[in-house]
């Protein structure tokens, strides 16, 4: 870098200035709790029309606490053909909310309107969706992180995704897909966490923030691995419903959040030479003398501020120390700052 | 606005209004290219080179006091900025604009040619870098300009506009003309609008603030 013969600003070398991109992991629940043990739904909402395709569901109670109670997750269920809802035509079958649901997911998730919800090898008509609120899981959801506890009687199953069970992971159209299994913190209880018969519990899609869950295997028997949900394929079953009961009685899910915060370092590197002079209106008299005798031969300045400018000297970004810096003819001094946008 | 904890050194850095807005812009003026050191809210007056325990003590009371936290208003900070000079300088750069103070009608133009006192041996000169002239108040000006620095991104200032609120606006030149506002409505009831206008050195980082009023005179 070269030293100016004289002058207040100074070029940054390109190796001054460096990005560095970090991941932060942060419990997905608001006010920061790691498990959540108590939900609740408005019943505005589920009242609503909004109510026939999804439940919203807060970490207190909306109808309380109206000012702290946010939306955590929405609950959903789908079927492939319509069933477990009212159509919205009676003359025309299969086009009902579950339907809309089911075909929305499918979009999303594969891209493909010719492929149904298939967990591990089992087909199964009817999913149940947990979708986390984009506030809450920032920019993707963290593998290995999901404890989700269902409850129906005296039936509960722990499910997690197998993040750390797989040695590849597999890939569709809404970016990385784990299987849910029975097990806790990513991974299995034992073998690979499957039911015998109905295939995984559901996937788990960390980059879009979405929890596919197996209804089939829900329902299931308790020896064929389910807890018996109860999904029924009626016009008006309330099988939303359910699942919000189910994790309501489980009372226990936890969760992580992750973002990736880019950084700017900035690298000030100040000479020996540089900067020793103030032109602080203290430091001076109105027609520029120095204040002090002492410091023609020997001057001293003190840093406080360090502005950051861009090629036409508008001040884009200013970083204040904690105390001021002295600077003088025989001190260099090294300022590292960090920019987050 | 607080106090930083100065029981460590710890750097607080924040982006400022005009870097928001540059960065918002997203037309790649938001770059980082250059820095400058400043002694905000330093009082030399406490420095003491009568200190009885020596030249060790003559800044203790400035080395000890408190510093407020970074304003996000560029016209508010990195005022006072330390400057590079050969050892045994004895009078530092001033700046000279011709005005304490400037009184503008509505329509009203005037140029500015800014000199620097005391710079590089000689008692006045123009600087080669030009200067950097900032009004804290973009809307008070009809036009404003700077002109005799040709390189494209001092031209491209000139053509830079923001809407809206009072943002600031920087230009680049050995000379600045301004023109006031000829609107009306900016004054609602008022009779007169003012703001500032803040030339620096680019190459000295001398440093002058002027208060601007513009009159009103068409209702």
């Amino acid at each position: 870098m070269a030293l100016k013969a004289a002058g207040a600003f100074k070029r940054l070398d390109s190796e001054d200035i460096t990005i560095s991109a970090e991941s932060i992991v942060a419990p997905l629940w608001s006010t920061d709790q790691s498990v959540l043990t108590q939900f609740f739904t408005s019943s505005g909402q589920v009242a609503s029309n909004t109510g026939n395709y999804f439940y919203e569901v807060y970490q207190s109670d909306p109808e309380i606490e109206s000012e702290t109670s946010y939306v955590q997750v929405d609950l959903a269920y789908g079927h492939k053909l319509g069933s477990g809802s009212a159509p919205y035509d009676t003359g025309v079958v299969g086009k009902s909310p579950t339907s809309t649901i089911y075909g929305q997911y499918r979009t999303l998730i594969y891209g493909d309107e010719d492929v149904n919800f298939v967990f591990g090898t089992y087909e199964s008509e009817g999913i149940y969706v947990i979708n986390a609120e984009r506030a809450r899981y920032k920019e993707k959801l963290f593998p290995g992180s999901l404890n989700l506890t269902l409850t129906v009687g005296s039936n509960t199953l722990e499910l997690t995704d197998n993040s750390r069970d797989v040695t590849t992971v597999a890939f569709v159209d809404g970016g990385r897909v784990y299987d849910i299994v029975s097990g806790s913190d990513g991974l299995p209880y034992s073998g690979t966490g499957f039911t015998p018969s109905l295939g995984s519990y559901g996937k788990f899609l960390p980059d879009i923030g979405i929890i596919v869950l197996n209804a089939d295997a829900l329902d299931a028997t308790t020896g064929a691995g389910g807890i018996v949900l109860g999904t029924t394929l009626t016009e008006s079953p309330n099988n939303i419903g359910r699942l919000y009961d189910a994790v309501s009685l489980g009372a226990s899910t936890s969760l992580k959040s992750e973002e990736t915060i880019s950084s700017n370092y900035i690298f000030v590197r100040v000479r020996n030479g540089e900067y020793n002079y103030s032109t602080n209106p203290s430091n001076i008299t109105s027609s520029g003398e120095l204040r002090w005798d002492v410091m023609i031969n020997s001057p001293q300045a003190y840093i406080t501020t360090v502005g950051m400018y861009n090629d036409t000297n508008d001040l884009l970004a200013v970083a204040k120390l904690s105390r001021p810096l002295l600077k003088d003819f025989t001190k260099e001094a090294l300022v590292r700052i960090k920019l987050d946008y | 606005m607080g106090y930083l904890d100065n029981s460590i050194i710890t750097v607080d850095a924040i982006l400022t209004k005009k870097g928001r807005e540059l960065l918002a812009r997203g037309d790649g003026s938001f770059k980082i290219t250059q820095f400058a050191l400043a002694d905000d809210e330093i009082d030399y007056t406490l420095y003491n080179p009568d200190h009885p325990l020596g030249s060790q003590y003559y800044g203790q009371a400035i080395e000890n006091m408190p510093l407020l936290e970074a304003f996000p208003d560029e016209t508010q900070i990195m005022k006072y900025k330390l400057t590079t000079l050969p050892r045994g300088t004895a009078k530092l750069p001033i700046l000279d604009i011709g005005y304490t103070a400037i009184r503008l009608k509505q329509g009203a133009s005037l140029a500015i040619t800014p000199q620097t006192l005391n710079y590089l041996g000689s008692s006045q000169a123009f600087e080669a870098g030009g200067y950097v002239a900032t009004i804290a108040d973009a809307r008070l000006m009809q036009t404003y300009n700077g002109v005799g620095i040709n390189s494209p991104e001092s031209e491209q200032l000139n053509f830079s506009t923001t809407f809206g609120t009072n943002v600031s606006k920087t230009v680049v030149g050995t000379s600045i003309n301004l023109t006031a506002t000829s609107i009306n409505s900016l004054f609602g009831t008022q009779t007169s609008l003012q703001t500032t206008i803040t030339v620096i050195g680019r190459d000295s980082g001398a440093r002058i603030t002027v208060p601007i009023t513009i009159v009103q005179v068409n209702n």
